[in-house]
């Protein structure tokens, strides 16, 4: 990169929000047209890599079709995250809405009444009356409406500015062109956050053909891949199952945690597997976007963060019965975040989420305890605790595993299974103790790669 | 499956897996008293049934079914009885 693109790059904080992505792309494009912005289906023969030029002829060709049309708003239902980058920054500096649907959320679709839906032909359809609705150009909102994952209750529709979008992008130098995995739905907010500043900063996005461990393993040693980032529980479906010879090719500078807690076992473990990796993890939601990020290695975050002014006026506090509480800012209101900390020493850790306690008996289990304890049991690759209905205790402790390949000696899986339960009944309540243990190839994950609980 | 060889299992992984000692199973058997479940246990035990018998009779939609009396192990094999003839 030379020094004008840098200070281009740099510059584009100053230009309004809804304008930095086409922008970028156009920067990037008039100086470098070859460079290579996405790789899709990246680790499979179907690979396909996309360059600045293309997508930006495709920004411009669609920001004069909605010129021509304006439209109310665009629903982006393309499946290509090319298409999704271009749909994005046309509507942008078109000042058009834009939605962004995620596969579960598409029943809401009816929330955008009159909303032009776009595939990835780019192509805006005839409109049916003859004309779309027309709207002065300054009247529009310039916005983005992205669903909620759903992990707390079914999705729903949140409307965000471009500035809230882009709010944690960085555009310093020393995050320009590098190569980013995502792993994420392109549609959600966590996938968007990882595009978004991908080609914001010149660097490329990487898409891998699948969630298989060997394939994201593969895609990031090809298409050198330095940033990864993932939840905890796609982190630890990887390094429980992909070929960990290869491990030594990955080089990786940094891997960003998000989307669940983390915990301590998960952060020493890749300090330990990706030695060139720093491990960070950012604690962000849907509705408030990203609220901190914790850089020191360690899980939870220090103690002393309830009770001192943080920058840019963040505020957090604890609730009586656990729950995290947040004030973005001093013009803000307070968002119970849903999140449960708990004080271990001088740090504030996640316990779990709110709607994912399980209740057996009346009596409380954090699903995340019990799938920690687990995972430190000789044979124990991953693990996933759920809550079973019951018609006896309300619900009842159940556990998915997957087994360590090869297995300790000389373990056999009935031996692993007792071991677990041995250890479960140690430490835990009785009503904490799994009743139901079933071995799995791999653990169930939700769309957002996140671990479900029911 | 047999019923009752399909609720003899069921509590035998229940105290196996409870660290318990095996028990020789008989039909007149309290669940409480003879075979010391809990409701944690018997909760277990329906999920096992339901796995290998396929019903649950327990989470009936019916509001006014009879509330089931499960005192003995005979009480169990006659409602899963009843559950698998009414499929």
């Amino acid at each position: 990169m030379t020094a004008a693109t840098n200070s281009t790059i740099e510059n584009l904080a100053d230009a309004p929000a809804e304008d930095r992505l086409a922008a970028a792309v156009g920067i990037v494009a008039s100086q470098f047209p070859d460079r290579t912005a996405i790789v899709a289906q990246a680790g499979s023969d179907a690979r396909r890599a996309i360059d600045y030029a293309t997508l930006a002829a495709a920004i411009a060709k669609l920001e004069a079709e909605l010129d021509a049309t304006r439209p109310l708003g665009i629903i982006a239902r393309a499946k290509r995250i090319e298409s999704l980058v271009v749909i994005a920054a046309a509507c942008g500096r078109q000042h058009v809405p834009v939605a962004f649907l995620a596969e579960d959320a598409r029943d809401l679709i009816g929330e955008l009444r009159d909303w032009v839906p776009l595939d990835d032909s780019l192509a805006i359809p005839e409109p049916a009356n003859g004309s779309y609705q027309r709207s002065e150009f300054e009247a529009l909102p310039a916005q983005v409406v992205v669903a909620t994952s759903g992990t707390s209750g079914p999705p729903k529709l949140v409307e965000h500015s471009w500035d809230s979008l882009l709010a944690a992008a960085r555009l310093a130098e020393q995050w320009h062109g590098l190569g980013w995995l995502l792993v994420y739905d392109a549609t959600r907010w966590a996938g968007l956050q990882v595009w978004l500043q991908a080609v914001l900063t010149a660097g490329r996005v990487v898409v891998p053909a699948s969630r298989d461990p060997d394939m994201v393993v593969k895609a990031v040693c090809e298409e050198q891949v330095s940033v990864l980032p993932t939840t905890p529980t796609l982190l630890r479906r990887l390094i429980a199952s992909a070929d960990r010879s290869l491990f030594a090719q990955m080089k990786l500078d940094r891997i960003t945690l998000g989307g669940e807690a983390t915990d301590a076992q998960l952060l020493e473990q890749s300090k330990e597997l990706f030695p060139t990796a720093k491990v960070t993890h950012v604690y962000a939601t849907t509705e408030l976007g990203e609220v901190f990020r914790v850089t020191d290695g360690k899980a939870g975050f220090p103690a002393d963060w309830l009770s001192k002014p943080l920058p840019g006026g963040l505020r957090l506090s604890v609730r009586r019965d656990g729950e995290l509480l947040v004030q973005l800012s001093r013009d803000t209101t307070e968002v119970a975040t849903g999140d449960l900390i708990e004080k271990r020493g001088n740090r504030y850790e996640f316990t779990g989420r709110r709607g994912d306690v399980i209740v057996v008996g009346g009596a409380k289990v954090y699903p995340k305890r019990v799938e920690e304890l687990l995972r430190t049991v000789p044979g124990v690759a991953d693990a996933r605790v759920y809550g079973l209905p019951s018609a006896i205790t309300g619900e009842l402790v159940a556990a998915e595993i997957v087994m360590a390949e090869p297995l300790p000696e000389p373990s056999t899986p009935d031996q692993v299974r007792a071991a677990a339960l041995a250890v479960c009944r140690e430490r835990l309540e009785p009503h904490s103790v799994p009743r139901v243990l079933d071995f799995v190839k791999k653990l169930t994950v939700t769309p957002a790669g996140k671990i479900p609980r029911k | 499956m047999n019923v009752s060889a399909a609720i003899t299992a069921a509590i035998q992984t229940v105290l196996r897996d409870t660290a318990r000692e095996a028990k020789a199973i008989e039909p007149s058997m309290l669940l409480s008293t003879d075979l010391g479940l809990d409701s944690l246990d018997l909760a277990q035990t329906i999920v096992l049934l339901e796995r290998s018998l396929g019903v649950d009779p327990f989470r009936s939609a019916d509001p006014a079914a009879p509330r089931h009396s499960i005192r003995t192990v005979s009480d169990l094999i006659a409602i899963y009885s009843t559950a698998l003839n009414q499929q």
